[in-house]
């Protein structure tokens, strides 16, 4: 089982999982696991999407994949360059189908944390801040984020600060997939090697699980596509995912 | 006296052009996070000695970083800010903000770009789409005002935001200063009509035939430009497409603690060597 799923290919592949036929979808700075889900995605399915990045790359042929999800080699193979103020500006217009928005802290709604631990004012830790999440949250068709760690620290009842707002209608952990449901985040899956019971524990908000199955197994074509995008396993060490 | 620069060869040293920004300015910067920012032209700031510089950026990085690891920014208005790529918080940047030091203006990238728009478009404020929720209208008193034509819908408005400079790194200049990028501009467009002044680093200089050739590539006018520095590298340690990558060894040794970083790192910029020296003077 453990090599099934390790923490990362959990994390980029359920992410992948998120992105749908001829959709249009966005993979932003600061953002390495969408980035990695996105071009899994082109590989490993056999349905075609429409990638923009913040690199301004529109479907890039992506020979050597970058550490910076903002790398201008993301647009390479790209027949034009999608500024950055465009993809904000189709967001705001409504034809943003799927967009990945990072968050450090996520409450029981979905709704995103990035901006401070503590009081704003005079925070305990200042976070990189929200970039386009407040205006992409609640504009987008779908947005979806990941967290490496899986904790009440991260998946909280009441977030610090309110950076963006509107809900992510996705949220991958390494051990667990939620989905918006009725307004709030319902448990979709959960990873094979952990009990339910644990991601209740490590779930700082209540969350329905009733729907909820074990995670399905990575698909060959999904492993092929990470190993290919990801060689000699450099992003998986940078990530440094651990499930428990 | 006239609202454009004539002048037909803007070409001068990267100290002069840095001492065009006083203390207390507000400057824009270009590029985003590691890429095709204007860095050889931040050190020079550090090494004039600037105080009190207020930056605009949506996506700072490396830049307000090194700023405030040297006391040379004590306000910003961002989007978000890290290193970025496996380099995760800016962390001069997170201290400065903590202890105090640096005054924040929170926005989302969009809020900073429609208060740009706005000052670009002469105008005092311009609506953002999206931001509703957010803690952000109420943290940064952000007016919401109604359609006026009726259609039921409310927006928030964001007042204009006029940097005294644009500082723009460029892949080529001419030497009147028409200004050309390669690949993605970032929000160097908007910038360098929302500000005041224009100042650009570039790669190299090239004949002004090559923007007459391809006019549409161009991305800013020489009329709007002050001045401009040619500094082969000078996004270093960025990357500056499809000239060179990011010099991760670089940020690393930057990234590291102690008294003497700041200097060394200073000290091993591409802007001092003198192979570079000479290729500037010679524009």
């Amino acid at each position: 089982m453990a090599e099934q799923w390790s923490g990362f290919s959990y994390v980029v592949t359920n992410l992948a999982r998120f992105i749908r036929p001829e959709e249009i979808t966005f993979s932003g700075v600061n953002s390495t696991p969408p980035m990695l889900a996105c071009l899994l995605a082109k590989r490993a399915y056999d349905w075609d999407f429409i990638y923009i990045n913040v690199a301004g790359g529109v479907d890039p042929t992506v020979e050597k994949v970058p550490l910076s999800s903002s790398d201008p080699a993301l647009a390479n193979g790209s027949a034009s360059i999608f500024s950055n103020e465009d993809f904000y500006d189709l967001c705001t217009r409504g034809r943003m189908d799927l967009t990945f928005l990072g968050a450090a802290q996520i409450d029981g709604e979905g709704n995103v944390n990035n901006s401070a631990i503590g009081d704003w004012h005079k925070p305990k830790v200042r976070l990189p801040g929200g970039g386009g999440g407040a205006v992409m949250l609640p504009t987008a068709r779908r947005a979806c984020t990941w967290r490496t760690e899986h904790s009440t620290r991260t998946l909280v009842d009441k977030l610090h600060f309110l950076t963006s707002w509107g809900g992510m209608s996705g949220v991958v952990t390494p051990i667990a997939v939620f989905v918006k449901r009725d307004g709030r985040l319902a448990l979709e899956s959960w990873h094979p090697e952990v009990e339910l019971e644990e991601v209740r524990e490590r779930t700082g908000f209540s969350f329905d699980a009733s729907q909820a199955a074990p995670t399905a197994p990575p698909t060959e074509a999904e492993r092929a596509a990470l190993a290919a995008i990801d060689p000699d396993g450099r992003f998986e060490q940078d990530a440094a995912i651990k499930l428990h | 006296m006239s609202s454009g620069y004539i002048s037909k060869d803007k070409r001068i040293p990267l100290a002069d052009l840095a001492a065009k920004i006083t203390d207390g300015a507000s400057v824009a910067l270009g590029g985003s996070f590691l890429h095709r920012g204007p860095f050889a032209l931040v050190r020079e700031l550090i090494r004039q000695g600037r105080r009190d510089l207020e930056i605009v950026k949506q996506s700072p990085g490396y830049d307000i970083d090194i700023l405030c690891r040297a006391g040379v920014a004590s306000k910003a208005r961002a989007g978000i800010v890290a290193m970025e790529g496996n380099f995760g918080l800016a962390p001069y940047y997170r201290k400065a903000v903590q202890d105090g030091a640096l005054t924040l203006e929170e926005h989302a990238c969009a809020s900073l770009t429609a208060g740009l728009r706005a000052a670009a478009f002469g105008v005092p404020f311009q609506p953002c789409g999206g931001l509703q929720g957010s803690a952000f209208p109420k943290l940064n008193e952000w007016q919401q005002i109604d359609d006026p034509y009726g259609s039921g819908q409310s927006v928030f408005v964001i007042p204009a935001i006029r940097p005294d400079y644009a500082v723009i790194h460029a892949s080529e200049v001419d030497a009147a200063g028409n200004v050309r990028v390669y690949g993605t501009a970032h929000w160097d467009r908007i910038m360098s009509r929302a500000a005041d002044k224009v100042l650009v680093v570039a790669e190299r200089c090239v004949d002004t035939q090559t923007f007459v050739d391809a006019p549409e590539t161009t991305l800013i006018p020489y009329f709007m430009v002050e001045a401009v520095s040619i500094c082969p590298r000078g996004a270093w340690p960025g990357s500056n497409h499809p000239d060179y990558d990011i010099d991760y060894p670089a940020v690393e040794a930057y990234l590291e603690q102690g008294d003497d970083v700041l200097q060394r790192h200073l000290d091993s910029a591409p802007e001092v060597d003198a192979d570079t020296q000479r290729s500037m003077a010679h524009g």
